[in-house]
């Protein structure tokens, strides 16, 4: 699957990358799959909180390492309707695609039906072939987050380049 | 004493297989089988690993500790077993070979939390809880603060990690500084050569700004990214890294929180025992801390010696030989397993 051209944000604070979150939820329906990349520290979880809340689930979202992967059941109170799923894929082994294997991890939802970010660990994403944004992390000397979206098959190109308000806001 | 009840516990709930038989508040078998060699080969605990590992280690594990204590089974008054917070498949062994076992020698079984369990096993040490206590848990998956009014029937949770758990922390600086995993050893091991005022390392949510609304939480996000930082400039200047410095800040940022928010939540409700569980509560410089700290406001703090911080079945044993003792219903025999278990649940209700 041929990757498209990366859009590139720039994050200067922890609050910049939870407002890109928030934003970037906008974008997203059942059924997708966003693979986080970064080196330790990058933010990807903090990401995945501003993802959280932009979709308006419930509960905490805390790193997932130790639980492999959690699920967020969305929260009509905040206007959720669609379920998060937050992985950590480093305990999930290689896979071709990593929703088959949190498929097999017995959830308490399906990931056809909810929004699925796996933090994913580096040099592995070579393997997926799934369609899927591909969102990756880099963190600055002065602390700003480079954030570059790399849409993967399916229709992220145009959700991305077509959503009003989502590259210019 | 005869009349206290004999416990087994089944522990199940990461890559530890524990099966651990109490009598009252006295340890008579703490058996323990791990797969953590297995799991290095892939670097990582691989759930199905974890569950077919706890599928063979639990009749040799169950076996040892019965004998080890010199019981059968058909002594036991109940079986306990850590039915949640875990991996879903791993606890699903425990809680089906629990079910197994009362069924064929016709026990109540008690699915009870993990977290709790982790109190609990103070109570085998240093013998029962006073309540109410404030209980600090702090693990590789984690890291909160408990009032505890009545381990039998309910804890309060007062705080939590917003981020990491502590044990984490300690696992991926741990891999930054190139030590072996699991982290947490290897970084008190090179700490007490360290100068722990060497680097100020970040203390998260300690500022007034963030103590209104995350008074007993933790983060150890920053933290991470903190020491990350400061060991990329160095690499990047072609300097050494020093390692023992570097972990004794850290483990001593880690601390100054974990001590000071527990003897603040201590102090503000008024309460004299602080109980430390856990993984991380084996770390010599916390139980260090905590002790010195904690004289200055009279507050005892209990804390199990390493091997029982650890996870193992005694823990899960000690949980249910006190709701025994306190006459609480058992677990009906369709207990589930429950991966996202509360800490408001210390036992699986039997009661439809």
């Amino acid at each position: 699957m041929n990757p498209g051209r990366p859009i590139r944000f720039t994050l200067p604070t922890v609050a910049d990358t939870h407002a890109f979150g928030r934003r970037l939820a906008g974008l997203l329906r059942a059924g997708d799959l966003l693979l986080l990349t970064g080196p330790l520290g990058a933010g990807k979880t903090a990401l995945a909180q501003g993802i959280g809340a932009g979709l308006g689930v419930a509960g905490a979202v805390t790193s997932p390492t130790f639980v492999i992967a959690r699920v967020h059941q969305p929260d009509p109170v905040r206007g959720g309707s669609v379920p998060l799923v937050h992985a950590d894929a480093y305990r999930l082994g290689a896979a071709s695609d990593p929703r088959a294997e949190l498929d097999d991890l017995d959830l308490d939802a399906s990931v056809d039906e909810a929004v699925t970010v796996v933090e994913w660990g580096e040099g592995l994403a070579e393997q997926l072939v799934a369609e899927h944004l591909w969102v990756r992390i880099d963190r600055r000397d002065d602390d700003t987050r480079l954030v570059d979206l790399e849409p993967v098959g399916g229709d992220w190109s145009a959700r991305l380049t077509g959503t009003p308000g989502f590259i210019d806001s | 004493m005869a009349d206290e009840p004999l416990v087994l516990g089944i522990e199940t709930s990461c890559d530890e297989t524990g099966v651990g038989v109490v009598r009252g508040h006295t340890l008579l078998a703490d058996a323990l089988a791990s797969s953590v060699e297995e799991h290095a080969r892939f670097g990582g605990v691989v759930p199905e690993v974890a569950s077919r590992a706890h599928l063979e280690a639990i009749v040799p594990t169950m076996n040892r500790a019965l004998t080890e204590a010199g019981v059968t089974l058909a002594d036991v008054d109940a079986i306990a077993v850590t039915s949640g917070p875990g991996l879903a498949g791993a606890l699903l062994v425990g809680v089906a070979a629990a079910k197994g076992y009362a069924v064929a020698a016709d026990k109540p079984v008690y699915g009870v939390n993990h977290l709790a369990a982790h109190v609990a096993v103070d109570t085998l040490e240093h013998g029962p809880l006073p309540e109410p206590a404030i209980a600090l848990l702090v693990s590789g998956g984690h890291s909160s603060l408990l009032l505890v009014d009545d381990l039998a029937q309910g804890v309060t949770p007062l705080g939590a990690t917003i981020d990491d758990a502590a044990g984490e922390a300690f696992d991926k600086v741990a891999r930054l500084l190139g030590l072996p995993f699991p982290g947490g050893p290897y970084i008190d091991r090179e700490a007490h050569a360290g100068d722990p005022a060497a680097i100020a390392f970040p203390r998260g949510l300690t500022a007034a700004k963030d103590l209104a609304a995350h008074r007993y939480d933790f983060s150890f996000s920053g933290l991470k990214t903190a020491v990350a930082r400061w060991v990329e400039r160095r690499q990047r200047a072609g300097e050494p890294i020093p390692v023992a410095d570097v972990a004794a800040s850290f483990q001593e940022a880690v601390c100054d929180v974990l001590i000071g928010k527990a003897l603040d939540a201590c102090r503000s409700s008024g309460v004299q025992t602080l109980v430390i569980g856990g993984g991380v509560a084996a770390n010599s410089r916390l139980r260090a801390m905590a002790e010195q700290r904690a004289a200055k406001y009279d507050i005892r703090v209990r804390t199990p010696r390493p091997k029982l911080c650890t996870d193992n079945g005694a823990m899960v044993a000690a949980l249910g030989s006190h709701l025994v003792a306190a006459g609480v219903a058992p677990s009906r025999l369709d207990l589930p397993a429950d991966s996202a278990m509360p800490l408001t649940t210390v036992s699986v209700t039997g009661e439809e």
